[in-house]
C-alpha cells in the first residue's frame, strides 16, 4: 500500500509540475491575433499598400454623407431645392447639432483623414524597401494628400475652421484651427498630390476615377478662391493639366447621363458599383458605411413614382432658366415637363413607362393620367400636379439626379424586384465648374473679358450653340420677367447656379464669393423673408399658383447659417471644440 | 411502523416555554431518571440529522446522533433536552410525560458553525474575515427562478440583482458593491462553479442542482481569484450525495403568468380624431391622414398589445437521486425547464443534467468529479425595448392596408398589412406576421465538467490536481420568407426579401490547477495555507452568415444568392474564425488563528493573461484582512445575552480585464473584404470600384496602445458579526470603501483620431457603502417556528477621474433610442457624480402664446431663444441655465440618477406544523428612471422617419391645444414635426421615481404528514401554491419600475425604451422525498 501511495503522489507531483512548465512558458500568453491585418503587413505588400489608399476613397462612397450633408448643404442652403420627410429643418435654416448627417460628415472625413495619415508612413516605407516601385508610391501618396485635402475642403467650406490632424496617434482633442488654416492646409496637400500624382493621361482605364493632377489644381484653386488669393487661384486653373486634359462635353446632356460616368468632363467622382447578382433592393449592399450601392438617386424622385420624393425642387429655380437654356429640364422639371434623359428614354420611354405610372394609369388613377386621358409622360400635369401624397412638394423635381436607368425607387420593376439603390457616380468636381470658377477669378482680378469668355465657354455649351448674349432670368421667384445681368459677378453667380444646381457645389461656390455675397444673392432670387418659417403659398403664375401651400419655403439665410453647427456628438468626445455663432 | 413520530398539538408560546422550563427546573431535583429515545430531523426536508448534540439541560449528560439521526438519552423526568447541530437553531425540547421525541431542527444560514466556500478552500463562518453572503437550497426553494442569479436578488447584502427585463431565460444584472466599470458587461462577477471559474453560461445550470451560493464582496475575500475579482466573487456549490444514505428528490411545478399591465392607448376613433385635429392645425399644411381617417366612426381598432401578450406557462421538472456508502456518493439530476413568455414567440427550453461523484479511495486518497451537461433553445423574435415598445405607437387600424382583412390576423389566416403607399403608415409592421412566418432556433449545448484528485501527504498536508473542461456550443438560424403579400395587392410595391442567416460557434476552455495545502492546529495555533497554479486557455471558433434563401424551405448556405458573411458574429466583437485567450496563475492564502480569537488572511495571486502587451501581461493582487472574535475574550465570555461578536476588517487589491476584447492592445488593419459585406464603420469593406472594377481595401481599425493594464480595484472592509439569543437572530454590518482605478473602456474617441471609439484606460471611480444583513429564527416548540430576514445596502457611486480628455463618458454599449433629437446622448457620466446620471434640458413647461416666445426670442443674441426649431404655442419651453438667453446644447445638466439610495430584501417565513409560509419582498429606493417609452407615447410624429404614431389616451386627452392650454403636455405635431419641434428632447420631462416594493414571492406549502405517506415509500411530500411579482408598489407611470442596465452597461441604466414586462405567476408545485 505505501508502494501504490508513493506512486500516485509520485504522479500528482509530476503532473503538477508539467502544468508549471506549460502555463510558465512565455509563449502561452503569446497569442496571435487572426483577425485582421498586422501594420508591417500592410507596408509589405503591393497590393496591400494599394488597399491602404483604395481604404480612403471608400470613405466617400456612403449615402448619408453625399446626400444628407454635401448635397444638402449644396442645394437646400440655396433654396433651390427642398427637403421632404424628417429632415424638414433644413428648409428653414433650423438646422439642429444633433442632425445624424452632420455626424456623418464629420466623423466620416474624420475617419477618412486618419487613413490618408496612417496611409503616408505605410506608402513611404514600402517604397523606400523596393515593395513598390517609385512611380506608383508617388502616385499613391499623391492620392492620399489630394483625398485628405478634400476632405478638409469640404469640412472647411461646412463648418468653417475645422481640428487639423496630419499625423497618425492624435489624441483627438485639437481645437478648431481658422477656416483660412485649413483652406492654406488644402492648398499644401493638392501641391504635394501636383507632384505626386499622374496625369490624367497616364492612368489606364481600369483605374479611372483616381486622383490626378488635374483634380489636385482644381481643389487648390478652389481653396485659393476661399483664401481670396484669386491669381493663386487662375494659376492652378489655368494649368495644362487641367486645360489640356479636360474638356466641356460637347451636349449638357451627356454630363450626367448614366452612360456617360466618369466621363471627360469630370474631375473627381465618387464610385459606386452593382457587383453582378447583387440585387438593388434592401437585400443589396446598400448599407453605409462600405455600401457599394446609394440611395442617393431614387430618394429625389418623385414621391408618385417610387414613393420617396424626399427632396424636391423650388419653382423659382425653374422659373429663372433663361429662354433656350437646355439645362433647365435636365436640372429640374415641373408640371408638364417630360424627361429629357436619353438613358431613361431609351429605356422606359419617360415617365409613362415607370411600373406605377402603367399600372396607375390601367386602373383609371387620375394621377396617371394625361390632361388629354392618355397615360402620363410628364412630371405631373399642368391641372394636376405632382405633389406627392401630402401636397406637400412643390410639383418641381431634381432632373440631374434622375438618370440611372436601371432604378425604379419603391416599386419593383419589370423583373419583380425593387430597384432603389443604384450605382450612378456622383460628380463632386467637373471642368464647368473650374471654368466657372475661373471666370470668377478673373472677374476679382479685373480680367472682365477674359471672365465673359469662360462663361461664354459654358453658355455656348448650355445651348447647343451659342447664348444669347444678354444673359437674364426668365423670371424671377414671383414669376416677373427677369432683368439682365450685367455685374460680372452677378454674372458668375447665375451660372454657378444654372450650371451647377443639384450637384454637389452651388451653396459652396456661392459662399466662397463672399458670405455677404452668398447671403444676398440667395436671399433675393428666392424673395426670402426674415422670420419667415413655413411655407408660403407659390407667388408665381403658372400651374402650381393655387394659393396653397405646397413646401416652397422663403426663409431669408443669415450669415451665421451659411455654416453648420459643430455636431453635438464632436463637441461632446472634443471639449475644445467651440460652437459657431448662431446654435 | 415502529419510529413514530411525535408531533406536538399544541402551539407553546414564550411565557409557557419559559414557565415549562421552570417546572423543569424546579421538578428536576426530584425525580427519576427515564431513557428517551428520539430522532433529529431538519425541518425542511426531513433528512436524518447525524452528530447533533444532546444534553440534558443542567447537566453533563450529553450524546449525540446516529447516521439514521436517532439517539437515546437518560434525562429526568422533568427534563429538558439541549438541542444542537451545525446549521441549525439551537433548540430545547422538554421530555415531561413522554419518552420518545422528534426533533425538527430549523436550518441556519448565517450560523456560525456554516461552512463557507471560499475558494480554493472552506472555512467555518466563524472563522471568516473577509465579507461574505451565503445562500442556501432551502432559499433558492423557495422561488421559481429560471436562473440562479436571480435566487440571490434581496438575499446578499451589498448585492444588487436586477431583472433587466422580464424576458424568458432571464436577462439579471448582477452588482456586487457598486458600478465599478462603465465598460458594457463589465461589472459582471466572476462565476465559480464547483471549482471552475467561468464568466459566463450561468443560465445553463438548472437552479434546483445548487446546495449553496457563497457570494464573496470584498477585496481581502476575493483576491484569491486576481485579475477576474474586481467585481466579487460568486461560489456555486451542487448538491452532492450523503453517506450511507440514499434519497431520490422530484421537483415539480407549473407557473402560469398573467398577461402584463399594457399601455392605455388610443382605438382606431380617437386616433383619427387626434389626426384631423392635427392636419387641421398643421401650420405647414403638408399634413394629410390617410383618408380614410376622415370618417373615424368607418374605422376598425386593432390592439397589438392585446395581440402580442399572452398568458404565460413555465412547467419544471427535476429529478434527483443522491447517496451513496462510505467511498463512493454520488447525486445524479435531470432538469428539464419550459417557459413559453408572455410576449408571443418567446420561449427558453432547457434539459439539464447533473452528475457529482465522490470517491474516497482509500484514507488518503480522494476524487471528485462533476459533470453538468445541458441543451438550452431559446427566443424572443420581439427582443426588449424597441420591438416591443413598437406595439404601444403603431397606428391602431389596419384599415385601407390588405384588401383581405382589416384585422391582424383573421380566421382564415389571413394576415393585415399597413398601406404600403401611404408614408403615414408604411413604415409600420405587423410583428405578429412576422414572429408567426418566420422561423427561429438559437440552440446552446453547453458541458462543464471538473475532475479533481486529492493525496493526503501528512497529517494536514494535501496536494491537489483539478482539471476542468467547459464546452459550449451554441448553433442558431433565423428564416424570413418572402413577404409579396402587399406588392400583390399593390403592384409593383417592394417585395419584403427571404432571408436567411446562420451562426455557428463554440467554445473550448480548459482549465488545470495544482494546490497545496496545508492544515494543522497546535495548543491555540491553527494555522492553514493553500498555495497553487493555474492555467485557463479558451478558444473560440465562430462564423456566420446569410443571405437570400433560393426558397422559403431552403436553409442552405450555399445556396442562398448574394450570401455576406457577418464581419462580426453576433454577440461577440469578432468575425468569422478562431481567438486564443489564455490566463496563469500562481496564488496563496494563508490564515493563522490564535485561541479562536485572533484571526488573519493573507492572499497574494499573480495573474497573466494575453490581453495585454509584454510587460502588462502580469499582475500582482495582494490582500489581508483581520479579525477579532470579541466574544470569546473573558470580559465577553460571560455575557450571556451576546452570543458572538466579531469585527472583522481587511484590505486588498483585485483587478478586472473583462470590459475589453482581446488584442486591443495591437494596431490592426481591417478590411480586405468583398464588395458585398457590410458592417459598423469601423468594419467597413474599406474597398473601392474605379471604374466599376471593385478592388479591395484596408484601413487602420485600431491603433497601437502597448501600455494597455488591467483595472485595479483596491477595496477596504470594516465589519462586525454579531449574534444574539442563543444565535437565533444574528447581524451583519459591512463598511466599504471601493476605488476602481484605471478602468478600462472602450470609449466613443473624437472622431479627429480616426477612430469612433478607442480602448483605453479611463479613469477611475469609487464606490462606498454599507450592507447589513439581519436574521431571526424563532419558534415554540416543533409546531410553530417562523424565521425573518433583512438585507438592506447603500452605495454611493462617484466617478473620480477621466483621463481621455473630457470630464466626462457619454452613454455608451449599443442602446439606439430613436431619433434625431439628441436621443443619443441621453446619460453623461461627470466626474464628480454618479456614474449613468441622465442628462438632458430642464423642462419649465409649454409655451402659453406667442407673446411668451417673441418676448424670449427678443432677449436672445440671434433672435431666437431656442435655436434649430421655430417655436409655437404649445411647444415646450426649457430652461436657459448657463443665463446667455437662449437654450442650446450647453443648458443641459444632470437630471437624474438611476442608481437607487438603497435597496434591499424582506424574507418572512413560518411553518405552523405542516404549513408552511414564506413572503420575500425586495424593494428600491430613490433611483430614477428615464421614461423613453413616455416620450414616444406623447409624439403622434413618428420619430426618426415618416409616418403617424400613437400615442397614449392621457395625452390625447390632455395635450396642449389652444383651448386646452397645458402645462405638461405639448401639442401634436404631425409627420416630421417632432424633429423640427425639438418637443421631445431628453429632459426632466421624462425622468421619473423609480422606488419600488414588490412582493417578489409569496408561497404556501403544506407537507403532508408522514404517516399517510409511508405506504408508499415517501419520506417527505411538500406541496405549494406561490405567486411572483402579485403587487408592486411605485409611483412609476410605466409598466414596471424594475429597469436595470441595458446591455450590461451602467451608462445606460434605468432607462425604459419597452423592456419585456414582468408580470404575475401564479405557481402550483410539489417537493417528494423518497
Amino acid at each position: 500500500m505505501k508502494r501504490i501511495k508513493i506512486i500516485i503522489i509520485f504522479s500528482i507531483v509530476a503532473v503538477a509540475g508539467s502544468i508549471i512548465i506549460v502555463a510558465c512558458k512565455k509563449s502561452f500568453l503569446n497569442q496571435t491575433n487572426t483577425f485582421g491585418l498586422p501594420p508591417d503587413a500592410v507596408a509589405s505588400t503591393k497590393d496591400n499598400v494599394i488597399k491602404a489608399v483604395n481604404a480612403i476613397y471608400d470613405t466617400y462612397q456612403n449615402s448619408d454623407l453625399l446626400k444628407k450633408c454635401i448635397w444638402y448643404r449644396a442645394n437646400f442652403g440655396t433654396h433651390d431645392f427642398f427637403n421632404w420627410g424628417a429632415d424638414v429643418f433644413w428648409n428653414n435654416y433650423q438646422i439642429p447639432s444633433t442632425f445624424v448627417g452632420l455626424n456623418t460628415l464629420w466623423n466620416q472625413f474624420y475617419i477618412g483623414i486618419a487613413r490618408a495619415n496612417y496611409a503616408l508612413p505605410v506608402v513611404a516605407k514600402a517604397k523606400e524597401n523596393g515593395v513598390v516601385d517609385a512611380a506608383l508610391a508617388d502616385r499613391l501618396a499623391g492620392e492620399a494628400y489630394f483625398l485628405r485635402g478634400t476632405m478638409y475642403y469640404y469640412l472647411a467650406a461646412c463648418f468653417g475652421g475645422v481640428p487639423l490632424e496630419l499625423q497618425t496617434g492624435s489624441n483627438g482633442l485639437a481645437p478648431r484651427s481658422s477656416r483660412d488654416s485649413v483652406f492654406q492646409q488644402v492648398v499644401l496637400d493638392m501641391q504635394q498630390a501636383e507632384t505626386l500624382l499622374w496625369s490624367k493621361t497616364e492612368l489606364p482605364a481600369v483605374e479611372l476615377g483616381r486622383a490626378t493632377k488635374g483634380a489636385a489644381y482644381a481643389y487648390e484653386g478652389a481653396a485659393r478662391m476661399w483664401l481670396k488669393d484669386y491669381e493663386g487661384a487662375l494659376a492652378a486653373f489655368n494649368n495644362q493639366e487641367l486645360t489640356a486634359n479636360y474638356h466641356l462635353l460637347p451636349n449638357f446632356v451627356d454630363v450626367n447621363e448614366y452612360d456617360h460616368q466618369n466621363n471627360d468632363e469630370s474631375l473627381f467622382e465618387i464610385q459606386f458599383y452593382l457587383k453582378p447578382g447583387d440585387p438593388q433592393d434592401w437585400g443589396g449592399s446598400w448599407q453605409p458605411p462600405g455600401g457599394e450601392l446609394g440611395w442617393i438617386d431614387s430618394f429625389s424622385w418623385p414621391n408618385e413614382i417610387t414613393q420617396q420624393g424626399y427632396d424636391y425642387g423650388n419653382p423659382a429655380l425653374w422659373n429663372s432658366y433663361q429662354q433656350g437654356d437646355k439645362r433647365k429640364l435636365l436640372t429640374i422639371v415641373g408640371p408638364g415637363d417630360e424627361l429629357r434623359s436619353p438613358g431613361i428614354i431609351a429605356k422606359w420611354g419617360g415617365v409613362k413607362g415607370y411600373p406605377p405610372v402603367v399600372a396607375g394609369f390601367a386602373s383609371g388613377n387620375q394621377t396617371y393620367t394625361a390632361d388629354d386621358g392618355t397615360i402620363i409622360n410628364t412630371v405631373g400635369t399642368l391641372t394636376r400636379p405632382w405633389y406627392g401624397d401630402d401636397k406637400g412638394r412643390t410639383g418641381y423635381v431634381c432632373a440631374k439626379k434622375w438618370r440611372d436607368p436601371n432604378l425604379t425607387g419603391n416599386y419593383n420593376g419589370p423583373d419583380g424586384k425593387g430597384h432603389i439603390f443604384g450605382d450612378q457616380n456622383q460628380i463632386l468636381m467637373r471642368y464647368a465648374e473650374v471654368i466657372l470658377s475661373r471666370a470668377e477669378c478673373k472677374v476679382r482680378t479685373n480680367d472682365i473679358p477674359g471672365a465673359m469668355a469662360d462663361l461664354k465657354l459654358v453658355r455656348d455649351r448650355a445651348w447647343g450653340g451659342t447664348a444669347p448674349a444678354v444673359m437674364q432670368d426668365s423670371a424671377d421667384y414671383k414669376g416677373n420677367p427677369g432683368q439682365p445681368i450685367t455685374d460680372p459677378l452677378q454674372m458668375v453667380l447665375s451660372e454657378y447656379r444654372h450650371e451647377l444646381s443639384g450637384e454637389y457645389s452651388t451653396f459652396f461656390d456661392l459662399c466662397r464669393a463672399g458670405t455677404d455675397v452668398a447671403v444676398e444673392f440667395i436671399n433675393r432670387v428666392n424673395g426670402a423673408v426674415q422670420g419667415s418659417y413655413n411655407p408660403v403659398p407659390n407667388p408665381a403664375p403658372g400651374p402650381t399658383h393655387d394659393g396653397l401651400k405646397h413646401g416652397l419655403y422663403n426663409t431669408a439665410i443669415t450669415p451665421n447659417w451659411t455654416l453648420l453647427p459643430i455636431p453635438q456628438s464632436a463637441r461632446a468626445a472634443n471639449p475644445n471644440l467651440t460652437q459657431n455663432d448662431g446654435y | 411502523m415502529k419510529k413514530t413520530r411525535f408531533i406536538k398539538n399544541h402551539v407553546i408560546n414564550k411565557a409557557s416555554l419559559m414557565l415549562l422550563l421552570l417546572l423543569s427546573l424546579s421538578s428536576q431535583l426530584f425525580a427519576q431518571n427515564k431513557t428517551v429515545i428520539g430522532k433529529v430531523v431538519a425541518n425542511e426536508n426531513d433528512s436524518a440529522l447525524a452528530g447533533v448534540s444532546i444534553r440534558v439541560k443542567g447537566t453533563n449528560t450529553g450524546t449525540f446522533t446516529k447516521n439514521d439521526g436517532s439517539f437515546s438519552i437518560s434525562a429526568p423526568e422533568n427534563g429538558v433536552l439541549l438541542i444542537s447541530g451545525v446549521g441549525y437553531v439551537n433548540q430545547e425540547v422538554s421530555v415531561k410525560g413522554t419518552t420518545s421525541v422528534t426533533v425538527r431542527l430549523v436550518s441556519d444560514v448565517q450560523n456560525l458553525q456554516q461552512v463557507v466556500v471560499i475558494g480554493y478552500g472552506t472555512q467555518k463562518r466563524k472563522d471568516v474575515t473577509g465579507s461574505i453572503s451565503s445562500v442556501t437550497a432551502a432559499q433558492i426553494e423557495k422561488i421559481p427562478v429560471t436562473t440562479l442569479d436571480q435566487a440571490l436578488q434581496g438575499r446578499a447584502a451589498g448585492v444588487q440583482i436586477v431583472n433587466n427585463d422580464a424576458s424568458p431565460g432571464g436577462n439579471v444584472s448582477v452588482l456586487i458593491r457598486g458600478i465599478g466599470s462603465i465598460a458594457p458587461g463589465g461589472n459582471q462577477p466572476l462565476y465559480v462553479v464547483d471549482g471552475y471559474p467561468t464568466t459566463g453560461g450561468i443560465n445553463n445550470i438548472n437552479p434546483n442542482d445548487i446546495a449553496t451560493i457563497d457570494v464573496l464582496k470584498d477585496a481581502s475575500a476575493t483576491a484569491i481569484y486576481g485579475i477576474r475579482a474586481a467585481n466579487g466573487v460568486v461560489i456555486i456549490t451542487t448538491k452532492k450525495g450523503l453517506k450511507n444514505k440514499m434519497q431520490v428528490s422530484l421537483d415539480v411545478y407549473d407557473a402560469i403568468q398573467t398577461e402584463p399591465k399594457k399601455y392605455d392607448l388610443l382605438n382606431a376613433q380617437q386616433f383619427a380624431a387626434l389626426s384631423n385635429e392635427v392636419e387641421a392645425s398643421d401650420s405647414t399644411g403638408t399634413y394629410h391622414g390617410l383618408p380614410i381617417w376622415h370618417t373615424p366612426e368607418a374605422l376598425h381598432t386593432v390592439d397589438w398589445q392585446d395581440a402580442v401578450y399572452r398568458r404565460g406557462l413555465t412547467q419544471n421538472y427535476s429529478i434527483g437521486i443522491r447517496g451513496g456508502g462510505d467511498k463512493v456518493q454520488t447525486a445524479m439530476s435531470f432538469g428539464y425547464y419550459d417557459q413559453k413568455g408572455i410576449v408571443i414567440g418567446s420561449f427558453f427550453k432547457r434539459y439539464s443534467l447533473n452528475l457529482n461523484l465522490d470517491y474516497q479511495a482509500t484514507s488518503w486518497l480522494k476524487s471528485s468529479t462533476s459533470v453538468k451537461y445541458s441543451y438550452q433553445d431559446a427566443n424572443n423574435p420581439l427582443g426588449t425595448g424597441p420591438g416591443l415598445f413598437q406595439l404601444a405607437i403603431n397606428p391602431p387600424t389596419l384599415d385601407s392596408g390588405s384588401r383581405l382583412t382589416y384585422q391582424i390576423k383573421d380566421a382564415n389566416g389571413n394576415y393585415g398589412f399597413y398601406n404600403p403607399l401611404n408614408p403615414n403608415v408604411n413604415k409600420f409592421n405587423n410583428p405578429v406576421y412576422s414572429v408567426e412566418t418566420n422561423q427561429y432556433q438559437n440552440v446552446t449545448n453547453y458541458v462543464l465538467a471538473t475532475s479533481s484528485l486529492e493525496a493526503t501527504l501528512y497529517d494536514g498536508l494535501r496536494i491537489k490536481t483539478n482539471f476542468g473542461a467547459n464546452v459550449n456550443n451554441f448553433s442558431s438560424f433565423y428564416l424570413q420568407p418572402e413577404d409579396t403579400r402587399a406588392a400583390q395587392q399593390y403592384p409593383g410595391s417592394v417585395t419584403t426579401p427571404a432571408n436567411y442567416h446562420q451562426t455557428i460557434n463554440r467554445t473550448f476552455e480548459w482549465l488545470w490547477e495544482n494546490t497545496i495545502s496545508y492544515d494543522h492546529t497546535f495548543g491555540l495555533h491553527t494555522i492553514n495555507f493553500v498555495g497553487g497554479i493555474s492555467a485557463q486557455k479558451n478558444t473560440w471558433t465562430g462564423m456566420g452568415g446569410g443571405g437570400i434563401p433560393s426558397s422559403n424551405l431552403t436553409r442552405d448556405l450555399s445556396n442562398v444568392t448574394n450570401l455576406v458573411l457577418d464581419p462580426n458574429i453576433p454577440g461577440t466583437n469578432t468575425g468569422n474564425g478562431q481567438n486564443v485567450y489564455t490566463l496563469a496563475s500562481q496564488f496563496a492564502r494563508l490564515t493563522y488563528q490564535f485561541a479562536d480569537k485572533y484571526m488573519i488572511t493573507g492572499t497574494l495571486r499573480r495573474d497573466g493573461s494575453s490581453k495585454f502587451d509584454t510587460g502588462h501581461k502580469y499582475g500582482t493582487f495582494p490582500s489581508a484582512a483581520v479579525a477579532w472574535r470579541i466574544k470569546n475574550e473573558s470580559f465577553l465570555k460571560a455575557v450571556s445575552w451576546l452570543y458572538d461578536l466579531k469585527i472583522r476588517g481587511g484590505y486588498g487589491e483585485v483587478g478586472n480585464e473583462s470590459p475589453i476584447g482581446l488584442f486591443q492592445y495591437q494596431a490592426l488593419y481591417v478590411g480586405n473584404r468583398p464588395s458585398n459585406v457590410n458592417g459598423g464603420i469601423n468594419n467597413d469593406n474599406m474597398g473601392y470600384p474605379f471604374n466599376k472594377i471593385y478592388q479591395n481595401g484596408v484601413g487602420p481599425g485600431q491603433p497601437a496602445n502597448p501600455a494597455l493594464k488591467w483595472e485595479t480595484d483596491k477595496q477596504t472592509d470594516i465589519g462586525i458579526d454579531a449574534a444574539f439569543l442563543n444565535g437565533a437572530l444574528t447581524f451583519t454590518a459591512d463598511w466599504f470603501n471601493r476605488d476602481s482605478k484605471d478602468f478600462l473602456l472602450q470609449l466613443t474617441a473624437p472622431a479627429q483620431t480616426g477612430f469612433l471609439t478607442l480602448t483605453r484606460n479611463v479613469g477611475s471611480m469609487n464606490n462606498k457603502g454599507v450592507e447589513l444583513s439581519a436574521n431571526y429564527r424563532g419558534g415554540s416548540g416543533k409546531d410553530f417556528q417562523y424565521g425573518i430576514g433583512v438585507t438592506w445596502t447603500t452605495i454611493k457611486n462617484k466617478l473620480t477621474s477621466i483621463t481621455s480628455g473630457t470630464d466626462f463618458v457619454q452613454n455608451l454599449g449599443g442602446l439606439i433610442l430613436n431619433g434625431f433629437q439628441g436621443w443619443d446622448d441621453f446619460t453623461r457620466s461627470y466626474v464628480g457624480r454618479p456614474v449613468g446620471e441622465f442628462y438632458g434640458y430642464q423642462a419649465i413647461g409649454i409655451y402659453q402664446s406667442q407673446k411668451q416666445i417673441d418676448d424670449l426670442n427678443a432677449n436672445a443674441p440671434e433672435g431666437i431663444y431656442r435655436p434649430g426649431t421655430v417655436a409655437l404655442p404649445g411647444d415646450r419651453y426649457f430652461a436657459d441655465l448657463n443665463g446667455d438667453h437662449k437654450v442650446d446644447d450647453e443648458d443641459r445638466t444632470h437630471i437624474g440618477n438611476p442608481q437607487p439610495k438603497f435597496f434591499g430584501g424582506l424574507n418572512l417565513d413560518a411553518n405552523y406544523r405542516a404549513w408552511d409560509i414564506n413572503l420575500y419582498f425586495y424593494g428600491s429606493y430613490g433611483s430614477k428612471i428615464l421614461n423613453y417609452v413616455e416620450s414616444n407615447l406623447e409624439s403622434f410624429a413618428k420619430r426618426g422617419s415618416e409616418g403617424a404614431d400613437n400615442v397614449s389616451v392621457e395625452y390625447y386627452q390632455n395635450h396642449w391645444t389652444p383651448t386646452n392650454p397645458s402645462n405638461r403636455y405639448a401639442r401634436a405635431l404631425p409627420n416630421g414635426g417632432d424633429n423640427s419641434s425639438l418637443n421631445n428632447v431628453p429632459s426632466s420631462v421624462w425622468i421619473e421615481d423609480g422606488s419600488f416594493l414588490k412582493l417578489k414571492n409569496l408561497s404556501i406549502g403544506y407537507t403532508v404528514p408522514a404517516n399517510l405517506l409511508s405506504r408508499f415509500s415517501i419520506t417527505r411530500l411538500r406541496v405549494y401554491v406561490s405567486s411572483q411579482n402579485l403587487f408592486t408598489i411605485t409611483k412609476y407611470s410605466g409598466l414596471d419600475p424594475e429597469i436595470g442596465m441595458q446591455g450590461g452597461s451602467a451608462t445606460q441604466n434605468g432607462v425604459d425604451n419597452g423592456t419585456y414586462p414582468s408580470s404575475r405567476y401564479f405557481t402550483f408545485g410539489l417537493n417528494v422525498t423518497f
